[in-house]
């Protein structure tokens, strides 16, 4: 597929949890150590990728050119991409792309977050992901599509909480070994993570990344300026990207369809065939603990259900078999979001170089994989790389891997008072329209119904409806009643509002099959029932608020309750 | 039967913005020395105004060091009659592109008093006495 791309340079600023540089600055040190580390300058970039996660995180409604300057794009084509979660491996896909095609033989590839700005919990800008009509009324918190995801994969493959943590402990005490990282904790144990705060059960403080500002950069080049450039290439040897269905409750939430499909598209280009013996290193996206063993399936380096019992064996450490994670991963150097994504490409230039210092893994691995997630929790961004071969560069180079001077950290006291800062609330007021089809399904509510749509090409029940199949890319054919009675295929039992802010009692976010829909579920709250009385697989039925108080809204259901009711504790949700 | 035609919402977050390694030094200098800071490349022989850390030209990390204005040249301008509610403002509100001496780059700030402005006047900058780290510590630019 077109021309031969390599990844040539790489650089980074430290991940800190409030950084005093600005977006723009936090872009320039880490664009400058990647031109650095190529031994290249500005004037040598022919055109400028850029990718940063939500808007709503550096406040800045136009991160894009915003960030511009930071990126070194004054005065070259440029552009932003944007998936999610999944964008900072993805713009190493966009500067692939922008190289193959032969539009250009030297690109700078820029990701940056800076999250501390927004207040007073990034989460507020995670809210935006939800569904606005009938998921954003139950007051969602980002950790309920973790925590219930998390709790469906441990289900069906009958893992317990210290299987997960074991990779939390993992990536941590990598990431001691990681200059710029926030997290590293050499003497992490899986008692540490046991105990920590339970924020949405299953998921506790250490299974999760932290809120992080920082910026990854990356030069990628042509065959023939790599041979100008660098005596050692690494090869972008195959990408792939995918999509799972939009409405996050319908997908299969314990195997992640949308990574084997990136992952099976970026082998084939790579001619990996085998990717249990073909892939020597990964760096899967583990923003929580558990997802490093899903990507790891969904990669196919591990049948499915078998990560785990392979991470608890030492597969996965640095000295295993299949090293995953050497950086630390996002667990423990950080997670601004975007440049999260990119530092794994990075990762992967400076293990396939052998410059990666005392993260270096054994051996000499001669070829990766890099993977993010994101968008609603359903992308999937897959890079394959590999190394010349050739031996190993054992004396680790001065000042590799390249952290850029500084990325200043600020505590809280500091973040408040900085000389000039200025706080500001984007002060709007939405009204979303439901649409045709969604604006039928509130009225339904209002008269205790709950109105699907069928699709005769593929013969599905949808719930919630559309005007539109989405597979079969057609109208929808009729509309049809579902009874208010399903199963619960997940659930959390959550103690943290959006702003992180502790609930008593906790919640219960529960995704639940309805019994005439054909696939996945929907989300919303169970009720009358203990925490520790509720099993997956267990028979609900829908609590309808009074006549009198329907408003057509999700919430004329006031919350599902067990169907049995010796189950029932007479409270109400 | 009534229609349900719209679902009312919000984003509730709010953005504090720490105004970063170079506008920290412009601003603490705008605060307590009374002067506008700003950084020269001599690579690109651009100086800009706010000072920063890096030139965006070159990538080449810079110093906050270069004393512009107080009085510098209008590039345009133009006075604002009606808010950003689309309602008339009880005052209209001057507002121009500002190069003061030394910078390479423009400034938009407040032009004060009802003076006959036009491209290429002379201008000079007008401090409030209480100072607190903002872009609002310069009161504007009045003819010079």
């Amino acid at each position: 597929v077109g021309e031969r791309v390599a990844v040539i340079g790489a650089g980074m600023t430290r991940f800190v949890r409030r950084a005093q540089e600005t977006g723009k600055e936090l872009s320039a040190i880490a664009a400058r150590s990647a031109l650095e580390n190529a031994g290249i300058t500005l004037d040598d970039v022919d055109a400028v990728c850029l990718t940063s996660a939500p808007d709503a995180f550096d406040g800045v409604h136009r991160k894009g050119d915003y960030l511009a300057d930071g990126a070194g794009a004054f005065g070259k084509p440029y552009m932003r991409t944007y998936v999610g979660g999944g964008s900072g491996v993805f713009t190493a896909i966009q500067g692939w792309y922008t190289v193959a095609s032969g539009m250009a033989d030297v690109v700078l590839c820029v990701a940056e977050e800076k999250m501390s700005s927004c207040q007073p919990h990034p989460q507020g800008a995670f809210l935006t992901i939800f569904d606005n009509v009938i998921e954003r009324p139950l007051g969602p918190n980002l950790l309920w599509i973790f925590a219930l995801e998390m709790r469906r994969y441990m289900h069906a493959y009958g893992l317990s909480k210290r299987d997960i943590a074991a990779v939390a402990v993992k990536n941590k005490r990598n990431a001691a070994d990681h200059p710029a990282a926030l997290l590293g904790q050499a003497d992490i144990t899986i008692e540490d993570v046991l105990a920590s705060e339970v924020l949405a059960d299953p998921v506790q403080r250490l299974d999760v990344s932290p809120i992080s500002d920082g910026a990854v950069a990356v030069v990628m080049v042509s065959e023939e300026a790599a041979k100008r450039l660098t005596d050692r290439p690494v090869w972008v040897q195959g990408v792939g990207w995918n999509l799972d269905t939009a409405y996050w409750t319908n997908r299969d939430l314990v195997y992640p369809e949308y990574v084997e499909r990136a992952a099976r598209m970026a082998y084939d280009m790579a001619g990996v065939t085998e990717p249990r013996k073909q892939i020597h290193v990964a760096e899967p996206y583990d923003p929580f603990d558990y997802k490093e063993l899903h990507h790891l399936e969904g990669l196919q380096l591990f049948d499915k259900g078998k990560a785990p019992e392979a991470a608890a064996a030492g597969v996965t450490a640095r000295d295993g078999d299949l090293p995953v994670c050497p950086s630390g991963g996002l667990l423990g150097v950080g997670n601004p979001i975007a440049a999260a994504g990119l530092m794994k490409i990075a990762e992967l230039f400076w293990q396939l170089r052998g410059e990666a210092g005392a993260r270096q893994v054994p051996g000499t691995p001669e070829r990766g994989v890099a993977q993010a997630w994101g968008d609603l929790m359903q992308v999937g961004t897959v890079v394959v790389m590999g190394g010349e071969g050739g031996p190993a560069v054992t004396a680790t180079r001065e000042g590799t891997p390249p952290v850029g001077p500084v990325a200043t950290s600020l505590d809280d006291t500091a973040f408040r008072a900085a000389a000039g800062a200025v706080e500001e609330r984007l002060d709007l007021q939405y009204a979303w329209d439901p649409g045709e089809a969604m604006g039928a399904f509130l009225e339904g509510m209002r008269d205790g119904r709950v109105l699907a749509t069928v699709c005769e090409q593929c013969g599905r029940t949808l719930v919630p409806p559309r005007k539109f199949c989405e597979r079969c890319f057609r109208p929808t054919d009729t509309w049809t009643d579902v009874e208010a009675v399903g199963t619960v295929q997940t659930f959390s039992i959550c103690h943290m509002r959006w702003d992180m802010v502790r609930l008593d009692p906790p919640e219960l976010p529960a995704v639940i099959r309805l019994d005439g829909a054909s696939e996945g579920g929907f989300l919303h709250k169970l009720g009358e029932v203990d925490p520790a009385a509720v099993t997956i697989d267990m028979a609900v039925e829908a609590v309808w608020k009074p006549l009198e108080d329907r408003a057509g809204s999700i919430l004329d259901i006031a919350y599902f309750r067990p169907r049995d009711p010796a189950l029932r504790n007479g409270a109400g949700a | 039967m009534t229609t349900v035609k719209k679902i009312p919402g919000e984003l509730p977050v709010s953005f504090r913005y720490t105004p970063g390694v170079g506008n920290t030094a412009f601003f603490e200098a705008l605060r307590d020395r009374g002067i506008l800071l700003g950084s020269r490349c001599e690579a690109c022989g651009v100086t800009y105004l706010p000072a920063r850390v890096f030139c965006e030209r070159c990538l080449a990390e810079l110093e906050a060091a270069v004393e512009c204005g107080p009085a510098g040249t209008l590039e345009s301008w133009t006075v604002g009659r009606v808010g950003i509610d689309g309602e008339p403002l009880d005052e209209p509100a001057a507002l121009g592109l500002v190069r003061f001496d030394g910078a390479d780059t423009v400034l938009v700030h407040r032009l004060l008093g009802d003076a006959d402005w036009s491209i290429g006047m002379r201008v000079e900058a007008v401090l409030r006495p209480d100072r607190s780290a903002s872009i609002l510590d310069l009161e504007g630019v009045r003819p010079a």
